[in-house]
């Protein structure tokens, strides 16, 4: 299915410039990890959900975004709190739901076109320097977000398969044929974004 | 239209995909025929670039596949298999725009020859559409406009009906039969075909019939069994 992150509508976020969106979440985020008070975080936590769910995303839709990060978030929380302390725990879950929710606002908010164009205009001053390929790294921006939902489409396939089967869902054997399909759709991918000819000069247009 | 192989083959390890073969392709209408696996997505992978030759060369209008590969590219256009892998961008207008971006092309010039060609295809009013909203016949022209938006000459359709209803079918059909450039249709319908100016026939990676389209389709059944 090729539905991208994104969801239409017209809330402040939308209609915001995907630069102002960008800014204000490096900002957040910088912000989150200079503060360590629960009596900061806590609430910055509940507005970036109060944010993320005013975006246009179902309830569940929103639940099961948040679900791959949230199974790593959650590794995190056990694992600080039993090396330092459950505070320090907490600080770090409500912070990095908090930045996770902000960035899923504005990928939720943003067109995959507009953010594939304010990367590469962006980068514009490190291409001229020849440090890199403006138009390469939007692009890689743009397909990891064009993608993700694809991945997600192959893992549901493959465990309905299984099921179907009668076998037990097991994460090790579902790795490696999403592994397999996901390289194999990469490939194609990469061929057709040869096929329509990515980085073809101008003259050479009809 | 001027496609030449000179003993290209290809190879990948030890096993051979395609035998040495040499021919030229100057017809408007030309179909690939051939039971799975015969070598007809590779010969046609061949005239565009995106496959190399192991041996021998490929040229398309003059241009070699491998020396000219960037202008190669832009005399053949290619539309895959599963149209949705070459669907980058997730509305409709932003895809058909997305090749022409790549050019440097000033916003109004892309949006004069997006316009263009989503009329040209009838499909202006899924300009805003979802592509994962459009039905597989209306996707298979999104990618078939998103390609000729940029204008190649030449173009390479990889089993462009399979899948498709017979609505979609009918729809994709019409659409091929009315195009104007250069067509090289991999397909195994061959009701579409039959109508072609010359069908090429391979198995196991050879050449086993080429001509008007009667004949190669009778060799196919022959090779096919039935």
């Amino acid at each position: 299915m090729l539905n991208g992150l994104n969801i239409e509508g017209t809330t402040p976020l939308h209609r915001m410039s995907v630069r102002a969106k960008l800014a204000i979440l490096l900002i957040c985020g910088l912000g989150l990890y200079a503060v360590s008070s629960l009596y900061v975080l806590i609430p910055a936590f509940i507005i970036a959900a109060l944010i993320y769910f005013t975006t246009g995303l179902s309830f569940r839709e929103g639940v099961s975004r948040l679900k791959p990060i949230l199974f790593t978030i959650l590794i995190l929380l056990i694992a600080t709190a039993y090396l330092t302390s459950t505070r320090a725990a907490a600080e770090s879950f409500f912070r990095l739901m908090a930045i996770v929710l902000f960035a899923g606002a504005v990928t939720a908010t943003t067109a995959t076109g507009a953010f594939i164009d304010e990367i590469t205009r962006l980068l514009q001053p490190l291409d001229r320097l020849g440090l890199v390929r403006a138009a390469d790294v939007g692009l890689a921006f743009g397909l990891v977000l064009r993608f993700v939902p694809d991945i997600f489409n192959h893992y549901q396939s493959i465990r309905e398969a299984h099921r179907a089967r009668g076998l037990k869902v097991r994460p090790l054997t579902i790795l490696a044929p999403l592994i397999i399909l996901t390289l194999k759709d990469a490939d194609t991918i990469a061929m057709a974004i040869d096929a329509r000819g990515f980085r073809r000069p101008r003259e050479r247009l009809r | 239209m001027d496609i030449r192989f000179s003993g290209a083959s290809v190879r990948y390890g030890e096993r051979t995909v395609l035998q040495p073969l040499t021919l030229s392709l100057t017809e408007r209408r030309i179909g690939i025929i051939g039971l799975n696996g015969s070598g007809k997505t590779t010969f046609a992978r061949l005239i565009n670039g995106l496959v190399k030759p192991t041996t021998g060369t490929v040229t398309v209008n003059g241009l070699d596949t491998v020396e000219d590969a960037s202008a190669t590219l832009a005399e053949a256009g290619f539309i895959f298999q599963n149209p949705q892998h070459q669907i980058i961008m997730p509305i409709v207008h932003e895809d058909i725009a997305f090749g022409l971006k790549n050019c440097g092309l000033k916003a109004d010039e892309i949006e004069r020859r997006t316009a263009a060609v989503l009329e040209r295809f009838g499909i202006a009013h899924l300009a805003k559409r979802r592509v994962h909203e459009l039905s597989g016949g209306e996707t298979q022209l999104v990618a078939i406009a998103s390609v000729l938006v940029t204008g190649p000459g030449i173009l390479i359709l990889d089993e462009p009906t399979n899948q498709l209803d017979l609505k979609n079918r009918r729809l994709v059909e019409n659409t091929i039969a009315g195009l104007g450039e250069h067509t090289i249709v991999i397909s195994h319908d061959l009701p579409l075909i039959e109508r072609f100016d010359r069908v090429i026939l391979f198995h196991d990676g050879r050449l086993v019939a080429d001509g008007p389209a009667s004949e190669s389709i009778r060799a196919y059944h022959a090779v096919a069994g039935c």
